[in-house]
């Protein structure tokens, strides 16, 4: 047994320093997403989900440290429930157990794909995947499992802000197979059951184009309420 | 002639109590459906969007008066036949009912011109009902709601439709809601001339109706074939301009059948009501 210890412990070693890897690498995205204090934005929403109709849409989009987030639009605007401030919570949080799976390119840019478990099983994320840039650390992708909200898939593209480590581009790709119509409202007499029973897919996207970021410039309390 | 006893029919719709009836009824029924609205409009929401808010987040004005008027409309549409047979069932048979018929026919017009005018009198009367409808709805509603957005449900799925492109979809909703309106005016006319009592047309106007929309709603294929026949599959018509895009097909075919109706019916009317042995 003696004689094999060191051989063993070769084996392990390189785990032990892609675990170092790991941490080092999720607290230096951290690290870039917390020196954003707050922020407002201008956002371009594009939809684009089976069973919703619906025009691109301008808005406003605020966020102040820690989670308070707030959408302000003219007219009727579609968000994805998560993604926007999960991440930067769990990741705040530290209590996860996270391991590098592979690299992957991503957009042309290699990551490495992580994936991020948390400790405790109380919370609302089952498990989060997160594709890393680890030369800019930033998220180039990230696919979050809620209990309540299935998964989501959401891929970033950086433009000026990326030392902030916030992006130019979100696009969310959705589930859509847990939307049902109440039948009472959605009745409609005028179409048959097969009419009624045409196939829709399965997934749906949220494209969020941002400009004109305005970074640390000390947001009110007051505009989100 | 036809003008004058046009005019002279819609004075005597205007001086019969139950023609208010219908005004009133319609005024407190959407007065309710606001109050209902201001009150709890946003749990009513969240019950159309609860499935979708699992997933997704819906920002913006959403509890607009555009909104509540679409709603009203909805909810409205199915009662209103009733408010409006109430009147125009009583056209031909509630003047043999009190014996004025007889009089009426002495008179130097046409029997045609007589059903012509009372279907005309029985129109404006619609168009009045529908006018009021329309007021409550959209104006009282933008008045105390704002304006913004509509979300539109149907079996497809959601349909948000912005502020800029809704009105004019109210206005040809509205002109084809009279049309369908229309045609339960003239069905009740039409059964008004075959009655000597004014509550027969009226009932049986509303068992039409009634058996008509269970035929329609009913998922059987054996119905499918008389189902686009049916001028009530075509009487939620109005609803077609509030989807993406304007399914301008179907709304004309509807159209053209409620059209169709009206000409039939006012035809069988002018019909009977040329051959009937006034004798009361």
């Amino acid at each position: 047994m003696t004689k094999l210890f060191p051989f063993l412990l070769l084996l392990t070693l390189p785990l032990f320093s892609r675990a170092e890897g790991v941490d080092a690498i999720l607290t230096k995205v951290l690290t870039k997403l917390n020196s954003v204090k707050d922020y407002k934005v201008s956002a371009t929403i594009k939809a684009n989900i089976p069973m919703i109709k619906i025009l691109p849409n301008e808005a406003t989009i605020y966020f102040k440290q820690k989670d308070k987030f707030k959408v302000e639009s003219k007219g009727i605007t579609i968000m994805p429930k998560q993604g926007f401030t999960d991440i930067n919570n769990f990741l705040a949080k530290k209590d996860y157990i996270a391991v590098i799976n592979d690299t992957v390119t991503v957009g042309g840019v290699k990551t490495y794909l992580m994936s991020v478990i948390p400790n405790s099983a109380g919370g609302e994320m089952i498990l989060a995947k997160l594709w890393i840039d680890p030369e800019r650390s930033v998220i180039m992708k990230s696919q979050i499992t809620t209990k309540s909200n299935g998964t989501v898939t959401t891929t970033y593209t950086y433009g000026d802000q990326v030392k902030y480590g916030l992006p130019s581009k979100m696009v969310f790709e959705i589930d859509v197979k847990k939307f049902k119509l109440p039948k009472s409202v959605a009745s409609d007499i005028n179409k048959s059951s097969a009419e009624k029973k045409k196939k829709i897919g399965n997934k749906g996207t949220i494209t969020i184009t941002l400009t004109d970021y305005q970074i640390n410039k000390g947001l009110s309390d007051s505009i989100f309420k | 002639m036809l003008l004058k006893n046009t005019w002279n029919e819609f004075i005597k719709i205007l001086s019969k109590p139950r023609s208010y009836l219908g005004v009133g009824a319609l005024t407190l029924l959407i007065g309710i459906i606001i109050f209902a609205m201001k009150a709890d409009g946003k749990s009513i929401i969240s019950f159309v969007t609860a499935s979708f808010e699992q997933t997704l987040t819906f920002n913006g004005h959403i509890l607009n008066g555009y909104l509540i008027a679409f709603i009203i409309l909805q909810m409205l549409i199915v009662h209103v036949p009733l408010l409006v047979a109430l009147v125009t069932g009583d056209l031909i048979a509630g003047e043999a009912a009190m014996g004025t018929i007889r009089m009426l026919a002495t008179k130097p017009i046409s029997r045609t011109n007589i059903v012509l005018s009372k279907f005309i009198a029985g129109a404006a009367y619609t168009l009045f009902i529908i006018i009021w409808m329309g007021f409550l709805a959209l104006f009282v509603s933008t008045a105390l709601f704002g304006t913004g957005d509509v979300i539109v449900l149907n079996s497809d799925g959601l349909v948000i439709l912005p502020e800029a492109d809704v009105l004019w979809r109210f206005g040809a909703g509205f002109c084809v809601a009279f049309l369908s309106l229309l045609t339960v005016s003239s069905l009740s006319i039409c059964l008004s001339a075959f009655a000597e009592n004014s509550i027969g047309p009226i009932v049986a106007t509303m068992s039409v109706i009634i058996l008509f929309t269970i035929i329609g709603s009913l998922d059987v294929s054996v119905f499918d074939s008389i189902k686009p026949y049916l001028f009530t599959t075509h009487m939620v018509s109005w609803r077609s301009f509030f989807e993406d895009p304007v399914p301008w097909s179907t709304i004309r075919q509807s159209v053209i059948i409620l059209v169709a109706h009206n000409v039939v019916l006012v035809a069988i009317a002018i019909i009977r009501f040329n051959k009937k042995d006034i004798t009361s």
